[in-house]
């Protein structure tokens, strides 16, 4: 990618001490951290199709090195990430340069997620998808007894190997509910239900920007994006809120809020 | 402890209430000496406010073969903290839709607004919810239950 080689160069020209994207080195795709223009790490990069939650390496840098910038290439779901997480005050946008990928009209419908794009694109062409609902509309035409044992079914394969919380770009905190022993059991699999599952999908809430890694990672294919997204529905129908879309505007979880907020609540 | 609640025999309903010691415990303390009676399948657990009640709590009851858990706190307006269960009703309102996408049914959780000044609301809102949780019949996340319906 000739493209993404000359935008890192000029990146680097331009101010930041740095430029994270991804690497093909041998078929094998990585994170990669260029630091000058004449990394031979540069003629590696690639936009390729691979996903990599580039912003929880983002987070330790932007730690790591106080004063120091750094130029990222994001898709919609890393921006949304990068948004969402700025807002927790994990990352700072003020010394970030987003270098945006839309994503191909291949990917974004074999992903479906609502925005397959960043707001500002350098590279590819802007293409709508549309989010598969299958699976949330499979459990909604249940009854409850159903719903249950359809989700004690999915939730029965889990190895509890943690893939979908560390691939996640949300996911940060330093002490995880989902290691706490009186939570969820250790050394017990499958995990007990719903604790496990009912945990993750609560702290998606108002978090989750319907990346997908999740499931991608997930070895016993359970429909984890599925359940996140109703989360968001949720979020969306109750308070009014999804993830990722502003800014400014923090998840209403986060802060207690005004009475109208609640007395449409209770409508 | 969870065992213990509605007699011996397990056939009762078992529902946790998570109260807030400015009202709504004061309030079931109103019920008290008022000696209102309402049905004993209750366990009280005294909580500062109910925005400190994290949806983890509620899970874990549910975990521990609670057939149904019921937060009450102050009316909206009333918070000690001013502001504290504005978080419950938000949080509240999130959980239950959550739990009922994973198949729990909704009247297994209840919020409920209990001044101290309203004892016989509280009995009446015990009586309701028993009753509504015994319609309801034993959870189905009771271990015990769960077992029985594996097998």
């Amino acid at each position: 990618m000739s493209d993404l080689k000359s935008i890192v160069r000029e990146k680097l020209r331009d101010g930041a001490d740095a430029f994270l994207c991804l690497k093909n080195e041998e078929g094998t795709v990585l994170p990669a951290l260029i630091t000058d223009a004449d990394s031979p790490d540069l003629e590696l990069v690639e936009v390729g199709d691979s996903r990599y939650p580039l912003g929880k390496i983002l987070i330790d840098l932007l730690r790591e090195y106080p004063d120091k910038r750094f130029a990222v290439l994001v898709r919609g779901c890393d921006e949304r990430a990068l948004v969402e997480l700025s807002k927790l005050e994990q990352v700072d946008l003020e010394r970030l340069v987003l270098v945006g990928v839309a994503c191909s009209a291949e990917e974004a419908a074999a992903c479906g997620c609502l925005r397959p794009y960043p707001s500002d694109i350098a590279l590819g062409e802007k293409v709508e998808a549309a989010p598969g609902r299958e699976v949330i509309d499979e459990v909604e035409s249940l009854s409850d007894a159903e719903r249950m044992a359809w989700w004690r079914e999915q939730f029965s394969r889990c190895i509890k190997c943690y893939g979908c919380r560390n691939i996640c770009p949300m996911c940060f905190c330093k002490d995880c509910a989902l290691e706490e022993p009186h939570l969820v059991e250790p050394g017990v699999i499958p995990p007990d239900f719903p604790s496990f599952h009912i945990i993750r999908a609560l702290d998606m809430t108002g978090r989750c920007i319907d990346c997908g890694l999740c499931e991608e990672a997930c070895p016993a294919g359970i429909p984890l994006r599925s359940l996140y997204r109703k989360m968001q529905d949720i979020m969306e129908d109750k308070l009014e809120y999804r993830a990722g879309e502003s800014a400014e505007e923090r998840s209403p979880l986060s802060f207690l809020g005004s009475e109208q907020d609640i007395e449409k609540l209770e409508e | 402890m969870a065992e213990n609640i509605g007699g011996d025999n397990g056939d009762e309903v078992r529902i946790l209430a998570f109260l807030c010691n400015w009202c709504s415990y004061a309030g079931a303390d109103l019920a008290g000496v008022s000696r209102f009676q309402y049905p004993t399948n209750v366990l009280d657990v005294r909580v500062m406010c109910t925005g400190t009640i994290s949806p983890y709590f509620v899970i874990k009851a549910f975990q521990e073969g609670m057939d149904g858990v019921l937060i009450a706190g102050c009316h909206i307006g009333d918070c000690h903290y001013l502001k504290g269960n504005y978080m419950t009703a938000k949080r509240f309102g999130v959980l239950r839709e959550a739990l009922k996408f994973l198949g729990l049914e909704e009247g297994r959780l209840r919020l409920e607004w209990v001044s101290a000044a309203e004892g016989e609301k509280y009995a009446e809102v015990i009586r309701s919810f028993t009753e509504e949780v015994k319609a309801l019949g034993p959870s189905p996340l009771r271990k015990r239950a769960k077992a029985g319906v594996e097998a």
